[in-house]
């Protein structure tokens, strides 16, 4: 089996047009280079879709299965602040213990988050959406009942929680994590049995149950990545941003779903991929840098992408046709 | 003067006709069964007089005059009603905006008057003797309630001719014996009713003629006194047809290896035979007779409420489908677009499937032991398909049944279930198909063979079971088997 198949592979068109609009109106920095084009933009941006990007690998497997993951953006909020609780709080033990505690900790408790997601869905049979609208709302609340609704600021100064920040935030670690997470589920939705029963049941849950799939355990496993990935992308934003935010993360669920659905995924499951994927988290990362950069307003901003995402997925639409 | 006439009706789906000039006349005021097997045409010869499906070739004639019958809505100006098999009701509106709705008989403004839809509904409602409030969810209504709710709505259209599709399939006793006082109270009220059937006690009881079709073809047309069970069923099965012996004699001498007492399910009751290892068995019966749903008992889809299941000597109850393939049971689905397979996944995912853990390490699939697994197989089957790659939704019928027969085959079970695998694809891969059965039983699987067919049944299996309404009817040896006693035994 190939890994990518460039017949279905159409999400990458939409991303070479956005660069090279991209490219065209990019501002000239004061040596008359493109600024889009300098290294430091180029790994600003992605840097900038890492938390969406790796929220939206999870995603695409959830929605390969014909689900929704609503609650990705409240798991994501539980995971800044259980991870900035922790790191604020003394302990004896050594700064990387301390460190390893906090991320293990927040990791913990947003995949414990996402298998009662799946849980609820499989062994309940209720609708993922429904059941991930409750528990978006629940989460938030946990979230906002655990911090007292404050956020918990982490100092530039030289405590745990500092140098925390001062190693995840950086871009290496930002950037290598999404890479590595990125292959990791692309080899495993291309790769593996688990994989390929994550799209069959997407394709046709009847005709799995037919197929003697073990269906309930698949989902609870694909809710509870879900959960993983946006807890640690939770990791990663309470050291971008310095501080455990109860009121984090609010309509990430729609950027993520949007990055999927830009990336060729179909929204009814069975067909999808990773590469896609990215991709999409790649268009949206450049379309608002360029945009950016050229001092567009952000309410602006905002018309522009609705209209980007509806002509991706058209154009994607019509050569499926064809 | 005929109240309906039509004439030369050709309809094709893809490359199968499903009629080929078939003829049928409605005089005022008379039962008129439409009969055939299953596959003859009858379902669709009564919705294209309903509008529901378009001939594409064909002329139909009300009092007489040409009518042009394009949509069901024309259908109601002409006061031609159905009642589908499988209602086509609302079933979260309630019974009155069940009937109102898209009735043109029913004029108002844009706003529903609840008062209004009572006055409208009530005299029909009584007519068909539903006796309901309008504000009644019609979800909750019981299947015999629901049918009546469709007569009385197509009462209200006006409907002069009301034709109902198989309308005692899904009924019991009782419901049945109150449809056809109303059939009969309809009848003097100067109402035609076509009545697609293939029970022969019904038709004998309500119908005053009978119309034959068989492939498609309108075979004849008898009044029901002066014909008998005999001629319909050589109607309806044709002299032509040979019942070649393509099976050779080897009887079945294998060790039973499934036996199965008094099975009851609630579609079934008392189910009970035996087969052996190398045997071929049959199960004919209409759609409804509970010849599939004594496969979802095997494997484990359906609950059992009785009886027994003997697998190779040990008593098992196979509780869902993955338990039955893991005691060695395989069931190729009646639906292969529901049940069977996943259109956008490719030929060798789909085949593989049920067995990815005998073709993994770790994990991952090991694609050159995939591909070494069903290539000999596929071959065997005489798949044809652009590449392995290819989605499955992309090949024609046959070559789809042959993907799933190959994913039954992979999981390498002793008895298999085959339930209608030759219907609706072409002949070539019925001989596939054929062929690949004879050889199972030949390397000593035990196979049941569903199908609507009989001749297939009398030329590919050593026994023949009967069903009907869930019970066995009969059980021939297929040398003495004939389609007639089958048919008797079967409706």
């Amino acid at each position: 089996m190939i890994l990518l198949n460039l017949r279905e592979f159409r999400s990458i068109l939409g991303l070479v047009g956005i660069l090279i609009l991209a490219i065209a109106f990019s501002p000239a920095a004061a040596d008359g280079s493109r600024i889009f084009l300098q290294p430091g933009n180029l790994t600003d941006i992605l840097r900038q879709i890492s938390v969406i990007g790796i929220i939206a690998l999870a995603m695409t497997y959830v929605i390969l299965t014909a689900g929704i993951d609503l609650s990705v953006g409240s798991i994501l909020a539980l995971s800044t602040s259980v991870t900035a609780m922790i790191l604020t709080r003394a302990s004896s033990s050594s700064y990387s213990q301390h460190i390893i505690v906090a991320i293990l900790a927040a990791l913990a408790i947003s995949t414990a988050a996402g298998a009662l997601n799946g849980a609820v869905i499989a062994l309940l049979d209720i609708q993922p959406f429904v059941v991930t609208l409750a528990s978006m709302i629940g989460i938030r609340g946990l979230a906002k009942w655990l911090t007292g609704n404050a956020n918990i600021d982490i100092g530039f100064g030289r405590d745990v929680a500092a140098a925390f920040a001062a190693i995840v935030r950086q871009k290496i670690v930002v950037i290598g994590s999404y890479l590595a997470l990125a292959v990791m589920f692309w080899i495993v939705l291309s790769r593996t049995v688990f994989g390929r029963h994550v799209r069959a049941i997407g394709d046709n849950e009847l005709a799995g149950r037919y197929t003697g799939l073990p269906i309930r355990s698949i989902k609870i496993w694909v809710y509870s990545l879900s959960g993983l990935l946006s807890g640690f992308a939770g990791v990663l934003y309470a050291a971008e941003n310095h501080q455990g935010n109860p009121n984090a993360g609010v309509a990430y669920e729609l950027d993520a779903i949007a990055a999927v659905v830009i990336g060729g995924t179909r929204l009814a499951g069975g067909k999808g991929s990773i590469p896609g994927t990215i991709v999409g988290a790649l268009t949206i990362g450049v379309l608002t840098n360029m945009l950016r950069l050229n001092n567009v307003d952000s309410n602006v901003e905002m018309m522009i992408k609705a209209v980007i995402i509806v002509l991706a997925v058209a154009v994607q639409r019509q050569r499926i046709a064809e | 003067m005929d109240l309906l006439h039509a004439e030369n009706i050709n309809k094709h789906y893809g490359g199968v006709s499903a009629l080929r000039g078939a003829h049928f006349t409605l005089r005022a005021g008379e039962v008129h069964a439409l009969m055939g097997e299953n596959g003859a045409g009858k379902s669709t010869l009564a919705k294209i007089i309903a509008g529901s499906v378009q001939a594409d070739t064909g002329t139909i004639l009300v009092d007489g005059k040409p009518a042009a019958i394009s949509s069901p809505l024309d259908a109601q100006r002409f006061g031609i009603g159905i009642i589908y098999q499988e209602l086509d009701l609302f079933p979260h509106l309630s019974v009155g905006e069940n009937i109102v709705i898209g009735n043109l008989r029913f004029r108002e403004g844009r706003f529903v008057r609840f008062q209004k839809v009572e006055s409208f509904c009530r005299p029909f409602l009584e007519q068909v003797g539903l006796d309901c409030p309008t504000s009644q969810t019609s979800g909750t209504l019981s299947i015999g309630q629901m049918q009546l709710l469709a007569i009385a709505r197509a009462l209200s259209m006006n409907a002069r001719v009301i034709l109902m599709d198989e309308p005692t399939s899904s009924l019991f006793d009782d419901s049945v014996e109150r449809l056809f006082r109303l059939i009969a109270d309809l009848k003097r009220r100067g109402v035609s009713i076509v009545y697609v059937s293939h029970k022969m006690n019904e038709i004998f009881r309500i119908c005053d003629r009978v119309t034959v079709l068989r492939d498609g073809e309108t075979i004849g047309t008898r009044v029901i006194a002066e014909t008998g069970a005999g001629e319909l069923i050589r109607m309806m099965v044709g002299r032509e047809l040979k019942t070649s012996a393509a099976r050779p004699e080897i009887q079945p001498s294998g060790e039973i290896i499934l036996c199965v007492v008094n099975l009851s399910t609630n579609k079934l009751h008392d189910v009970s035979f035996e087969l052996h290892r190398g045997e071929v068995l049959g199960i004919a019966g209409l759609v409804g007779s509970g010849r599939s749903e004594l496969g979802a008992a095997l494997f484990g889809v359906d609950p059992r409420v009785g009886g027994a299941i003997h697998l190779k000597r040990k008593l098992v109850a196979p509780r869902s489908p993955r338990e039955a393939i893991e005691l060695g049971v395989g069931l190729l689905p009646e639906d292969r677009k529901l049940q069977g397979l996943m259109m956008q996944m490719s030929v060798i995912e789909n085949s593989t499937l049920a067995v990815l853990n005998r073709l993994q390490s770790l994990g991952f699939i090991r694609s050159s032991r995939e591909t070494a697994e069903v290539k000999p197989l596929f071959d065997d089957l005489a798949l044809k398909c652009s590449s392995y790659g290819a989605s499955a939704g992309s090949l024609s019928g046959g070559n789809q049944q042959k993907v799933l027969l190959a994913k039954c085959l992979l999981a390498n079970p002793d008895v298999l279930f085959l339930d209608d695998p030759t219907r609706g694809i072409d002949v070539g891969a019925k001989e596939d198909i054929y062929r690949i059965i004879a050889k199972l039983a030949a390397g000593g699987k035990a196979v049941i063979f569903v199908s609507s067919e009989l001749p297939e049944l009398l030329r590919c299996c050593d026994r023949i079971l009967v069903l009907k309404e869930g019970r066995v009817t009969a059980t021939y040896d297929s040398a003495a088997a004939t389609q007639e006693k089958i048919m008797a035994a079967a409706s």
